[in-house]
């Protein structure tokens, strides 16, 4: 409870210093939302040219892309503050969380939200369900299996963002690790049936980015069987175990340098 | 000409200091490579010719992507005009008898010839792991008119980027300045992810109307064939009537821009 308090007071704090400033606010809800726009444009118009791709349809495709944003931008939305970690580590600045009676991944981690984040969610989540009921055939199982797999993906998301909180810690002269997730991720916008093997068993299993971006509208479609949501959950888990036990262990590589 | 020589020479050294963060660097080009990659190729799985492109137009068209990327979109300065006007570290570089954007422009030079460098390795490695068919230019003008709108692309990029940095200097917390809005609207209307031609027309026409498909779609498309002839020659003078206007209007705004700084944060 005092845990989820402090997040509160994080959160409330780095929500009003990005409101502070709307010149800010618009430039960025106005980009996020043309680069969705824009390749949902894109998709829309590739199925001119084709009647499927992969054996998905147009609707499928998008719903897809839809999803993918969904769990995204809520990783965005929740794990900012992990942009911001290279520079904490590099002045020394962490020794001010370590030495803080509360575990540092409440700030390191969940301690800069994102408002303009939040924004695009209230949008997305409107413009998911609309066009999941509208567009895909599914009953309340695949939905509840859907929801059920986007919090499993969050859960992946939460995992992947303390993997690298570790190694911007153990690798403290690359500032691209964030960026690198954010690419890798990208992949995932089209299905990752698209990729051959061994890329595609890499994207889903090894970096669970399939099971997190791509099972979720999977469920929906009622395209993934039991066995394999929960093979889902059953990753989340470990990859969430895995990452807290290598940030403990990336955490002896710290050596408050500059503080 | 010595001194941005000088400048070259020291950029070019520092980019083998931190030689694991430039291969990560690479690493987020090839990704991006992999999607469109993938993507075209669902898309001819079940399609002999799509918008009027053959598989082997379009994995050829995917390749040059990641090279003209590589050469035209490369540039640090992105990364520090915003930041150095906004904490006043602009002012190291006004008080030496050197011109802050040829600094800049000349260190991209030395970003870019690197990351071609790999980018052509990475090219050569790909096309071994996923042998592609490759169009190679049907003839000497295409392949003149390909490096010449190169040359107007790095240009022309380098000024819109310069520009959309330059608010700094009217909102400083706002390093990113319109940045931003323009890295989003080159991500698909420059032609990085699908080439430009197979919009609508009227789409094609507005599309034109901005700096974007002259920094990656027209030189591919001159180089796979798709623009010959005539059109070749129109689309060079297009892009430095672009580059001209600019150059015209980055100077503006840097003049404008020079009387409101006041250095602050040094």
């Amino acid at each position: 409870m005092k845990e989820f308090k402090i997040w509160l007071r994080y959160t409330n704090n780095s929500f009003q210093q990005v409101l502070s400033n709307r010149a800010i606010v618009t430039i960025f809800i106005t980009g996020k939302s043309l680069r969705i726009a824009l390749f949902l444009l894109f998709l829309n118009f590739l199925f001119k040219g084709t009647t499927n791709l992969a054996g998905y349809s147009r609707e499928q495709i998008i719903f897809f892309y839809l999803s993918f944003n969904l769990i995204d931008t809520t990783g965005q939305l929740l794990f900012r503050e992990v942009y911001r970690f290279g520079n904490m580590v590099v002045t020394g600045g962490l020794d001010q969380v370590l030495v803080k009676p509360i575990h540092p991944l409440i700030r390191v981690l969940l301690g800069g939200a994102d408002v303009l984040d939040l924004i695009m969610l209230v949008i997305l989540l409107f413009l998911t369900t609309w066009f999941g009921t509208s567009y895909i055939s599914a009953n309340i199982y695949s939905w509840i299996s859907f929801a059920a797999l986007l919090l499993n993906g969050l859960i992946i998301a939460a995992a992947m963002h303390v993997f690298i909180l570790g190694l911007t810690i153990i690798f403290i002269t690359v500032n691209h690790l964030i960026m690198i997730y954010r690419d890798l991720t990208a992949m995932l916008r089209i299905p990752v049936d698209l990729y051959v093997e061994p890329l595609r068993s890499l994207l889903t299993f090894i970096l669970p980015l399939g099971i997190m971006l791509t099972f979720p509208a999977k469920a929906l479609m009622g395209l993934l069987s039991p066995i394999n949501i929960i093979i889902s959950f059953i990753f989340s888990a470990l990859a969430l175990f895995l990452s807290l036990f290598f940030w403990h262990f990336s955490l002896r590589y710290y050596s408050s340098a500059s503080s | 000409m010595r001194k941005y020589l000088t400048v070259f020479a020291i950029d070019w050294q520092n980019q083998f200091i931190y030689r694991l963060n430039f291969v990560l660097w690479r690493l987020r080009n090839v990704l991006r490579f992999l999607m469109t990659y993938f993507l075209w190729r669902g898309v001819f799985v079940s399609n002999q010719n799509v918008f009027g492109y053959s598989q082997a137009n379009m994995l050829t068209y995917v390749f040059m992507v990641l090279i003209v990327q590589s050469l035209v979109l490369s540039s640090p300065s992105s990364d520090n005009i915003g930041g150095e006007i906004s904490n006043g570290d602009l002012s190291n570089t006004l008080v030496k008898p050197i011109s802050y954007l040829r600094y800049w422009f000349t260190r991209d030079l030395s970003s870019k010839l690197l990351n071609l460098i790999f980018a052509f390795v990475e090219v050569l490695i790909l096309w071994f792991i996923f042998h592609p068919s490759f169009q190679i230019p049907a003839n000497l003008a295409s392949l003149m008119g390909f490096i010449i709108s190169c040359i107007l692309a790095i240009g022309i990029y380098y000024l819109v980027n310069v520009c959309s940095r330059l608010t700094a200097f009217w909102i400083p917390e706002m390093t990113w300045g319109l940045s931003f809005i323009v890295l989003v609207m080159l991500e698909v209307l420059a032609g990085g992810i699908f080439p430009l031609d197979i919009l609508p027309a009227w789409a094609g026409f507005l599309i034109q109307l901005t700096p974007f498909p002259y920094l990656v779609y027209y030189p591919i498309a001159i180089f796979i064939g798709k623009i010959t002839g005539w059109k070749i020659l129109q689309i060079i003078i297009q892009s430095a009537i672009y580059l001209i206007v600019m150059y015209r209007f980055t100077s503006y705004i840097w003049h404008k821009g020079l009387k409101v700084y006041g250095s602050e944060g040094r």
